[in-house]
């Protein structure tokens, strides 16, 4: 399997929320810092990892007719065992996402990944395929979140990092991360839900014009090798 | 009793509307409001089926999971009543009302995956809603739900003969325009019931 | 008819295995969950009553009549006073916050346990700011009759001020309704 292919896939020509466009939700619900949108997309890398290897472990033994039943109770599975985990052990995260966290279970990132992908390939392809498509989230979400946080609240790293004793890393989301500029003079609405559509619509139109952008140089050069030939001839 | 319940409605409907604060069920909001007709249907199915899971979601909670001590098992066990109560529906629809399931049959399947329908389930729980509450709190959020993608769909439809920049072409546009009705639906944050 | 069978017993069993699973996680978190949840509201109890050492939960039947905010009284077992956990709405959402009711009718103190109020407006009234806590200490020694003149309010967000206040009287009221 050409694992390259996929990890440009993931991040960029098949991105799940750029290009697909699913899983939206939570991409625009908790991307107010650099903490939630961390913490989700890692919380999604995971499970969206664990599901794909699972799926394609069972894919040959599970009957056609109730896959997609079968699909979701594994990914309930999942997603509950990091809902308990975070509960448990990294409760400011499971505070700050809430209910984003159980309904990762109807994010359909994952049910596209199992039902597209796992069915018909390899575990270690699914396995590759869950961490990049999860890393392409992530990306997602990091970018959103620091566009926000900096425009928003003028902070960087928020709940993440600490800098008023020195530079660390905060688990607990307690961290008021690095002021860039004053909070009074943030754009305080994109913080809001307002925001959560603006940015990112505007970062899909950015990608879209990156896409066509870079199939149109593609174009030419297909036309300028197709002009060279016919010369040649 | 009575004011709870006002309270609860017009926050679930206006105030913290789902999908314009909360951001519950994006995927079906901006997938299914090219048409207002087509919004119509769907947001009347997602009052019709979040009203019903959230009925029958508390009772199996309420003297099923938790008594058992199997309250862990929340998530899976709300996912698939919904799914099973989803492909009921339909069968139901199909058979004995023909001519609702015309009008909404190609929206159910697509109900199972609103996050708004598990959501107002998963919230009912955290809220610790009794079961008149619950009730009252899916079919309103599924108001609100209709409400917000029947405002947009108008909107949209208003925006397909505006001009855009060509790489707004499609969702960003989408989501610019539902920005700014967000940013009408952030008029009404702030308005406080009794 | 056997197939349908077939198709029932998978997925029964797979069901069955995925609740197994995570039996075996609850077993192993439910332990740090409920340990950490008690510590939480110990803490944010005693940071609004600070004279109190344990609690006991009222019987909720007791303050009947204001059970749309109130969702929670605990009594101090050294008879310090009362502690209001309450839920009403801010300017954006539900607010949750502890008020802790002295042996007099008094406020003690109050924290925000949960907001989702406006960065750097509403916000600040449940921040560790230097402006959020003098926010909060504003409302220690007011009775049930306090208004939002009474207290230190945050500029631009007269709502959320306004609405904190009313969940204090309101505490105070019912706490004062238990006799």
């Amino acid at each position: 399997m050409n694992i390259n292919k996929q990890f440009k896939e993931g991040l960029i020509t098949n991105n799940p929320v750029l290009v697909q466009q699913i899983g939206m939700c939570a991409t625009m619900a908790i991307t107010t810092s650099l903490f939630n949108g961390l913490g989700m997309g890692l919380s999604v890398l995971i499970i969206l990892t664990c599901c794909n290897v699972v799926v394609s472990l069972i894919r040959k033994i599970i009957p056609e007719e109730i896959r997609l039943a079968i699909f979701v109770v594994v990914i309930a599975g999942f997603v509950t065992i990091v809902d308990l985990l975070l509960k448990a052990f990294i409760p400011a995260l499971s505070e700050a996402l809430g209910v984003f966290i159980p309904l990762i279970v109807v994010n359909c990132i994952i049910i596209g990944r199992a039902e597209a992908f796992c069915q018909k390939n390899t575990v270690g392809a699914s396995f590759f395929d869950g961490i990049f498509q999860g890393l392409g989230y992530t990306c997602v979400l990091l970018v959103m979140s620091i566009v926000r946080e900096l425009l928003g609240k003028g902070t960087f790293g928020g709940g993440l990092i600490d800098v008023t004793e020195g530079f660390r890393f905060t688990m607990d989301g307690s961290g008021s991360g690095i002021s860039i500029f004053s909070g009074e003079y943030g754009a305080k609405v994109l913080t809001m839900p307002f925001g959560g559509f603006l940015t990112l619509g505007i970062l899909i139109a950015v990608m879209q014009y990156a896409l066509k952008k870079s199939a149109k140089r593609k174009e030419l050069a297909a036309k300028a090798d197709d002009e060279e030939e016919e010369v040649e001839e | 009793m009575l004011f709870n319940i006002i309270s609860i409605s017009l926050g679930a409907i206006l105030i913290n509307n789902f999908i314009f604060s909360q951001f519950l069920g994006c995927c079906p909001f901006l997938g299914c409001s090219n048409k207002t007709d087509t919004a119509f249907g769907m947001g009347v199915a997602v009052v019709f089926v979040m009203g019903m899971a959230s009925a029958i979601c508390w009772l199996i909670d309420t003297y099923i999971l938790v008594p058992l001590g199997l309250a862990f098992l929340e998530t899976l066990a709300f996912i698939l009543i919904i799914a099973a109560l989803v492909q009921l529906v339909e069968m139901f629809l199909k058979k004995s009302v023909p001519s609702l399931y015309s009008a909404l049959g190609i929206y159910l399947p697509l109900i199972t995956t609103n996050c708004a329908v598990l959501g107002v389930v998963l919230l009912n729980v955290q809220n610790h809603y009794n079961f008149i509450e619950s009730v009252v709190y899916g079919i309103t959020g599924g108001i609100g739900f209709l409400l917000a993608i029947v405002l947009f769909a108008s909107v949209r439809e208003r925006v397909e003969f505006s001009e855009y920049p060509e790489c707004f072409e499609g969702f960003p546009i989408c989501l610019v325009s539902a920005a700014l009705v967000a940013l009408a639906f952030m008029g009404f944050s702030g308005m406080k019931v009794f | 008819m056997k197939k349908v069978l077939k198709l029932t017993v998978v997925l029964f069993l797979i069901c069955a295995i995925v609740a197994a699973v995570l039996g075996e996680v609850n077993a192993v978190t439910i332990g740090p969950i409920t340990a950490r949840e008690r510590e939480k509201t110990e803490k944010a109890y005693k940071a609004v009553l600070p004279y109190a050492d344990s609690f006991t939960a009222v019987d909720p039947a007791q303050f009947e009549a204001y059970k749309s905010t109130i969702d929670k009284i605990s009594t101090a077992d050294n008879g310090a006073g009362h502690v209001v956990e309450t839920t009403f709405s801010g300017a954006q959402g539900s607010i949750t916050m502890a008020v802790g009711v002295d042996s007099d009718g008094r406020c003690a103190g109050i924290s925000i346990i949960k907001h989702s109020e406006t960065s750097g407006l509403g916000e600040v009234a449940a921040s560790a700011s230097e402006r959020g806590v003098s926010f909060r200490k504003s409302f220690i020694g007011k009775d049930e009759t306090i208004t939002i003149q009474d207290i230190d309010a945050i500029t631009g967000a007269t709502i959320t001020s306004k609405a904190v206040t009313g969940a204090v009287a309101t505490a105070i009221e019912a706490v004062k309704a238990l006799g």
